[in-house]
Formats: structure tokens, C-alpha cells, sequence
């Protein structure tokens, strides 16, 4: 019951890129900072420590490079956690996979986050609206305090 | 210089990244630090290749320059416009002048919306949180903006071959609330320009550091406001036929510190916004595209751009059925983070992530070119780009 409270009382969401286009980048950065959508009222918080966060926010296709720093960072975050898969290309690789030309799709990009870590929320979009953002993020604290 | 050469002259190695708060981004960055002043640095932006052109190669044009706007999430309009542009200028297509009007509106909004980005980051990075949030506030207005005209707020999709999209022409709704929202964003612009450009706690913060001279400047082709503040007065626009119409000055600043950095950014918004002013004011009456061309095979055709940061060269040619052959991009954050590599050198080093910052560094868009040499891949770096330019290439 207190851990219910005080851990809703400071959800800490952490953003890592693993290689957008950096649209939804700033907009995750922008719902949880600015002013206009200001989540930081609701005592969400951006942070850029694995180790305090709740919420793993993942923008953009998993690339050859950055498959193995996302799995670490997965595992780095303590329990209970949520991930959010944001954009076109965090749901669904965007147009970055089955859309090539000649030469077929790029041997950087991989998979899709969800065949990489287990992924709780979706949010689609290009970018993803802040609203959305924010809905999803949401969407997901229930399950947080479950866990 | 080698490795090795490192080692003997500084006595302390601190890694900054893959990701570090202050660059948002992961590259990273290793300053060589002796009694915590920086007498080296070494970047290495791998992570984010994506292979775009690898993509785009025969793809059909339409559908291939779609994907020149997912290059970059901040200056995406930019992007597309020079795709675009790349190709009218090749198969020689008119573009109708209300069509370049709105172009150049979308793209001074995105300089507007870009360089606010930067105001904000770089003073997050100084640790002046208000002026942080300030500037993502008057974003916001400006996001309306770009919202109201094209129906989202990244990835616009205006140009289209021959002229804009028929969902973006400006019709007399949008001109209104353009004007109103403009003349009210225009004080709040100015007032906010010149509380960062007299404030003298962020002066005092930035002044004097990661000093960037003229000569390097033009060594490292360091492009955009990144050498204007340098001294090196080079302004695409003013050479672009679709500025011409315009009245504006280029900003040109002399010291080449951080300061100048920021201040020529915080001028140029208002340069900008008086751009979109004097367009929405003498917005031709007419068709906004062409449609009588056809696609043909091209030879290989160039554009050069000036984006918020800097210079975007982007090239391609097309065969006989109008698919895209060998598009190549380049984007400014290559040379302008490399001529970052010789600003922090001799400055503390509190400054050097600063001074990596103050060349508004956007990662998504950096890492293009990757050479396959024996089978093996090796993505060029800035390391490879300087001994290019080293060697007069």
C-alpha cells in the first residue's frame, strides 16, 4: 500500500533513442518537460538513469548498433517496469523496414522493439502527438503498481 | 593523431556517452583532460545508421523523397524541399511562385522552431532551467503554426514535385490566424531574444569558451550559424532564387565562443520571423503546383540548402522509368560537431559539453555514408571526413 502510493508519487521515465528520426525523441522530452503539456505536475519525471527509472520510453527501430545497449538497459532498470514503444517506428519499424527499393529493406535496421524486450504500451503516430504520449504513458502506471 | 600520442599527453581519459544528459543524443565523446582543462578530443557518432539511401535506391521519386523527411525529426521540411529540389532543378521543372512562397514560410517556421530548440538546450546545458522552459514555451506557438498549415507537427510533407500539396495551400483561415499568432509571437520572440542576449549570468557562463576562429571555421567547413558566429559570412539564402523577393540580413558575429553561438541563433529567429511576415504580406495569388512534366531519366542533379543548422547537400539521379539512383545527403551536424573537436580544445572542462551542445549537434540525420571495403563495413566518421578535407578532397 505505502510502496502503491509512493511509488505512484515519482514515476521516473527514461528515454532512449535506438535510432529514430529524433521527431518523437523531443516530443516524449517535450511532453515531459515543457510547460504547455508539463507531466512533471503529475510527478513524472524525465531522467536519464536506469537505475531510478519506471518507465522505459523506446523511439525509433532497433539497429544493429543499438540492440545490445537496449537489452542492457532493459536489464538495468529495476522491477516493477513498464516499456513504451513510441512512434511509427517503435510499434511497427516504420517506414524504415519492408518499404525498400531495389536493394530490399537495410541491414542496419532490425526488428521491432517487442522482438527485443517485452513492450506494455504502444503509441503510434508520426511522431507520436503528445496527447497520445501522455495517454499511453498512463495507460501503462496501473500497471506499474500491479506489478 | 594516433593513439598512442594521446596517451603521452594528457593525463586523464573522460568519456562522455553513449548517453549523457547533456547531449540527448547518444554519440560519444572522449575528452583527454589535463588538470581538468581539455588538451583533446575524439568524437565517434556510430549508432544511428539506418542506411537511408540504401533504401531509397530505385525506388520510385515520389515515393523515395518521402523518406528524405524521415532523415531528421526537426528539420524535416528542409529536407524534403531539398530532395525536391534536387530533382526540379534536374528535369528542369517551374515551380509557381505562390508554391516557393509557402515553401519558404514552412522553412522559416522550422528555423524558427529549430532554433528555439537549440535556446532551450543549450540553456539546459548552461543550467539556466527557466529560460529552458521559456523557450519550449514559445515553441509550442509555433508548432501551432506549423499544425494549422500542414496537419502535423514534424514530418509536414509540403513540397511535392512541381509545387506544395494541395492540403497546405494557405487559404484565407490559415493567412489570418498566421498573422495574428505571428504578430503576437513576434514580441514574445523579441523579448525573449533579448533577455538571453543581455543576461548577464548566462554571458558571463558562456562567454569566452570553445572559441572557434575564422580559419577553422572554414577548414572544418563548419556551416551555417555554427561559422556565421565565426565570422564566416556564408548565407545560402542569399543566393537561393526563392529569397530573393526577401529582405533580410545575415547574421555575422566575430568572437566565435559559445556566446556567439547562442546570440546569433537568438538574432536569426528574429530574422526569420521577419521573412514569414514579408511572404505572408506578398503571397502571390495563383496555382500551387505543376503538374505538366514528365519523368524522365536525369543526369546526376545537386542541391544545396540552407537548413536551421547549416548546409544539407543532397544529390540523386533517376533512369528512364523516374526511380532514384545513387542519392547521396549530407548533413551540417558532420562538420559542425568536427569543428566542435578543435573549439573545446583549451577550455575547462565543464565547458566542453557546452561547447559539444552549442553547435546544435542533430545525430539522427549524421551518420550517412558507410563504405564496404573487402566486405567489411566502415561507417565514416568525422575522423575520415577531416583527412578527406586534410588531403584537399
Amino acid at each position: 500500500m505505502l510502496k502503491k502510493i509512493s511509488r505512484k508519487n515519482a514515476i521516473h521515465v527514461m528515454l532512449f533513442y535506438t535510432g529514430g528520426c529524433n521527431g518523437c525523441d523531443i516530443e516524449v522530452a517535450n511532453v515531459a518537460w515543457s510547460p504547455r503539456y508539463d507531466l512533471e505536475q503529475y510527478k513524472v519525471i524525465l531522467t536519464w538513469n536506469p537505475r531510478e527509472a519506471d518507465v522505459l520510453a523506446v523511439t525509433g527501430p532497433v539497429l544493429r548498433r543499438t540492440i545490445e545497449p537496449l537489452k542492457k538497459l532493459y536489464e538495468a532498470i529495476p522491477e516493477p517496469k513498464i516499456v513504451a514503444a513510441v512512434g511509427s517506428c517503435g510499434v511497427r519499424c516504420g517506414i524504415f523496414k519492408d518499404f525498400g527499393g531495389e536493394l530490399g529493406d537495410s541491414d542496419e535496421v532490425l526488428c521491432r522493439v517487442d522482438e527485443v524486450i517485452p513492450v506494455d504500451a504502444y503509441i503510434p503516430g508520426c511522431p507520436a502527438r503528445p496527447e497520445d504520449i501522455i495517454a499511453g504513458i498512463a495507460a501503462g502506471i496501473p500497471l506499474l503498481l500491479e506489478r | 593523431m594516433g593513439e598512442n600520442a594521446r596517451k603521452d599527453k594528457a593525463e586523464v581519459e573522460v568519456p562522455v556517452g553513449l548517453l549523457h544528459p547533456a547531449m540527448l543524443e547518444p554519440y560519444r565523446a572522449r575528452f583527454f583532460v589535463e588538470d581538468e582543462v581539455i588538451v583533446d578530443c575524439e568524437l565517434t557518432l556510430d549508432p544511428y545508421h539506418k542506411g537511408i539511401e540504401r533504401i531509397m535506391e530505385g525506388m520510385p521519386v515520389h515515393k523515395g523523397l518521402i523518406i528524405t523527411e524521415r532523415i531528421c525529426g526537426i528539420c524535416s521540411h528542409i529536407h524534403l524541399w531539398n530532395g525536391t529540389r534536387a530533382v526540379e532543378r534536374g528535369l528542369k521543372i517551374k515551380v509557381p511562385e505562390r508554391a516557393d512562397y509557402i515553401r519558404v514560410i514552412m522553412a522559416e517556421l522550422e528555423r524558427l522552431h529549430s532554433h528555439l530548440i537549440y535556446l532551450a538546450h543549450a540553456t539546459e546545458v548552461l543550467g539556466h532551467e527557466t529560460m529552458c522552459m521559456r523557450a519550449f514555451t514559445l515553441r509550442e506557438d509555433i508548432m501551432d503554426l506549423l499544425y494549422i498549415i500542414s496537419g502535423n507537427r514534424v514530418h509536414y510533407a509540403v513540397p511535392i514535385l512541381g509545387g506544395v500539396r494541395p492540403r497546405c495551400d494557405i487559404d484565407e483561415y490559415r493567412l489570418s490566424e498566421l498573422e495574428t499568432r505571428l504578430a503576437k509571437l513576434k514580441i514574445k520572440i523579441g523579448d525573449y531574444a533579448n533577455r538571453v542576449v543581455n543576461d548577464s549570468m548566462i554571458m558571463s557562463r558562456i562567454k569566452g569558451s570553445g572559441v572557434l576562429t575564422k580559419e577553422e571555421a572554414i577548414k572544418y567547413a563548419a556551416p551555417g550559424p555554427t561559422g556565421r558566429a565565426s565570422g564566416w559570412g556564408v548565407d545560402l539564402r542569399k543566393k537561393m532564387k526563392e529569397y530573393k523577393n526577401f529582405d533580410f540580413n545575415v547574421i555575422v558575429l566575430d568572437d566565435g565562443d559559445n556566446k556567439d553561438r547562442v546570440v546569433a541563433r537568438a538574432l536569426e529567429s528574429i530574422e526569420a520571423i521577419k521573412i514569414i511576415e514579408q511572404a505572408l504580406e506578398s503571397l502571390p495569388e495563383g496555382p500551387i503546383s505543376n503538374r505538366s512534366f514528365e519523368l524522365k531519366e536525369m543526369k546526376f542533379s545537386t542541391s544545396y540548402i540552407e537548413a536551421p543548422r547549416g548546409e544539407i547537400y543532397d544529390s540523386l539521379a533517376l533512369d528512364e522509368t523516374g526511380r532514384i539512383r545513387n542519392y547521396q545527403n549530407r548533413t551540417p551536424t558532420l562538420t559542425a560537431l568536427a569543428a566542435m573537436e578543435v573549439a573545446c580544445i583549451g577550455d575547462q572542462l565543464t565547458d566542453g559539453m557546452l561547447t559539444m551542445a552549442s553547435c546544435d549537434p542533430c545525430l539522427a540525420c549524421t551518420n550517412r555514408a558507410i563504405v564496404v571495403e573487402n566486405g567489411k563495413e566502415r561507417i565514416f566518421t568525422e575522423e575520415d571526413v577531416k583527412s578527406l578535407i586534410r588531403r584537399g578532397l
